[in-house]
């Protein structure tokens, strides 16, 4: 076990490293004199693939442009008329936010730095290392008000056939989602399909689960240990779920059900809460 | 042809102009920002605020959906002047910028704020 990106990435930052970061398979960092300039995530959708979505370039624009760049692929762009400066900037700093959210949480994988490599697209952004770890943490945040539970993020989307109210108000991220869901592919996917950043899809797609828009998983059946089967019970017995009669059964059983540790029952108390909150 | 540094420095030269930021609506960062004092909360209120707008005059509007091209509050303290734009990577981006009660022309604002949204972003 190697130290963990976070960490790694501070020490590059506090020595004023210019390099790239590798995250084995799952992404790069892009340092400039101890500050990152450019992140990529295997998950997310690349600056590559975002300026081809965009339709202002073509796939195979983009190859001829990273092939004939030296660490200046962005100014060529520029310079072509494929886009403007601040678009570039907007692309990147988009990219970069959104790879990061999903790479430096990622555990276990191989790091290694080399010194001295640069994007081909060149430097267009800075992001000083503590604020874009702060960042990271404050769109944990965000994603979880809008949806306190990660059961969807990485189950395909289903719309639900039929809504519960006469009518909804969906965004256009939300629409655009609803239209590209074909029953397989989960978030990450879709975002690529649709060229939106991984995190607002992820965050249109809680949304529509908090709207109540989205097929939730059947739960895993859960394997519960079966109550002591009673030999002198002559009344049927009672299920599982239905719980005890006051002053019947084991003394140490109660009739609130079993605590346990589970992060769904911990989101169920959770949202609980969060409607009882609302009432008053 | 614009950068975003200097999207911000054109807004803060809109007259009265006391604050500028760039918010990523989705996700609801300050993308960049001058002269606000609390911009990661700045950011997340002016989003909230718009997305609450948006889903209310959707409701609303008798066909249903809405385009909103600006938003502009006056309160006790001035004006707050929101606009959307549309980008061609990611979901749209907020400009958002605060104006002086007695300094502020709310007409050349708007306008300027417009150009300023047009020269960041080709569309």
């Amino acid at each position: 076990m190697g130290d963990s990106i976070e960490a790694t990435l501070t020490s590059l930052a506090d020595g004023g490293a210019t390099g790239a970061l590798r995250a084995g398979r799952a992404g790069t960092i892009y340092l400039h004199e101890g500050r990152v300039c450019l992140v990529e995530c295997q998950g997310t959708p690349s600056v590559e693939e975002l300026l081809t979505t965009s339709g202002r370039i073509s796939a195979n624009g983009v190859r001829t442009t990273r092939q004939a760049a030296a660490g200046d692929g962005g100014d060529m762009l520029v310079r072509r008329g494929v886009l403007t400066r601040g678009e570039l900037q907007l692309c990147v700093l988009g990219a970069t936010l959104d790879a990061s959210f999903f790479l430096f949480g990622m555990a276990g994988p191989k790091l290694r730095f080399k010194d001295g490599d640069r994007h081909w697209l060149g430097t267009y952004w800075y992001f000083d290392v503590p604020a874009l770890l702060l960042e990271c943490r404050r769109r944990r945040a965000r994603l979880d008000r809008a949806w306190p539970s990660a059961e969807l993020d990485g189950k395909p989307v289903r719309p639900v056939r039929r809504i519960g109210s006469k009518h909804v108000v969906v965004s256009s991220a939300q629409w655009e989602i609803l239209l590209a869901a074909d029953g397989e592919s989960t978030p990450a996917e879709l975002a690529k399909k649709i060229g939106l950043s991984a995190y607002a899809t992820l965050v249109a797609v809680r949304e529509l689960a908090a709207a109540d828009l989205l097929v939730r998983p059947e739960p895993e059946p859960k394997p519960e240990p079966k109550p002591e089967p009673q030999p002198d019970a002559v009344l049927p017995r009672r299920t599982d779920r239905s719980g005890l009669r006051p002053g019947l059964g084991a003394p140490s059983h109660t009739i609130t059900p079993q605590t346990t540790g589970d992060p769904t029952d911990v989101n169920l108390l959770i949202r609980l809460r969060d409607a009882l909150e609302a009432l008053q | 042809m614009i950068t975003i540094e200097d999207c911000l420095f054109e807004a803060m030269s809109i007259p009265g102009a006391l604050g500028a930021i760039l918010v990523d609506h989705a996700s609801e960062t300050a993308v960049a920002t001058r002269g606000m004092s609390d911009p990661e909360r700045s950011a997340s209120g002016l989003s909230e605020a718009f997305r609450a707008i948006q889903t209310g005059l959707a409701l609303s509007s008798p066909t249903g959906t809405v385009r909103i091209d600006d938003v502009i509050v006056t309160t006790d303290q001035g004006y707050q002047l929101i606009r959307p734009m549309d980008t061609p990577f990611d979901g749209p981006l907020l400009i958002c910028v605060q104006l002086d009660l007695n300094r502020a022309n709310l007409g050349l604002a708007r306008h300027r704020l417009q150009s300023i949204s047009r020269q960041l972003i080709a569309s």
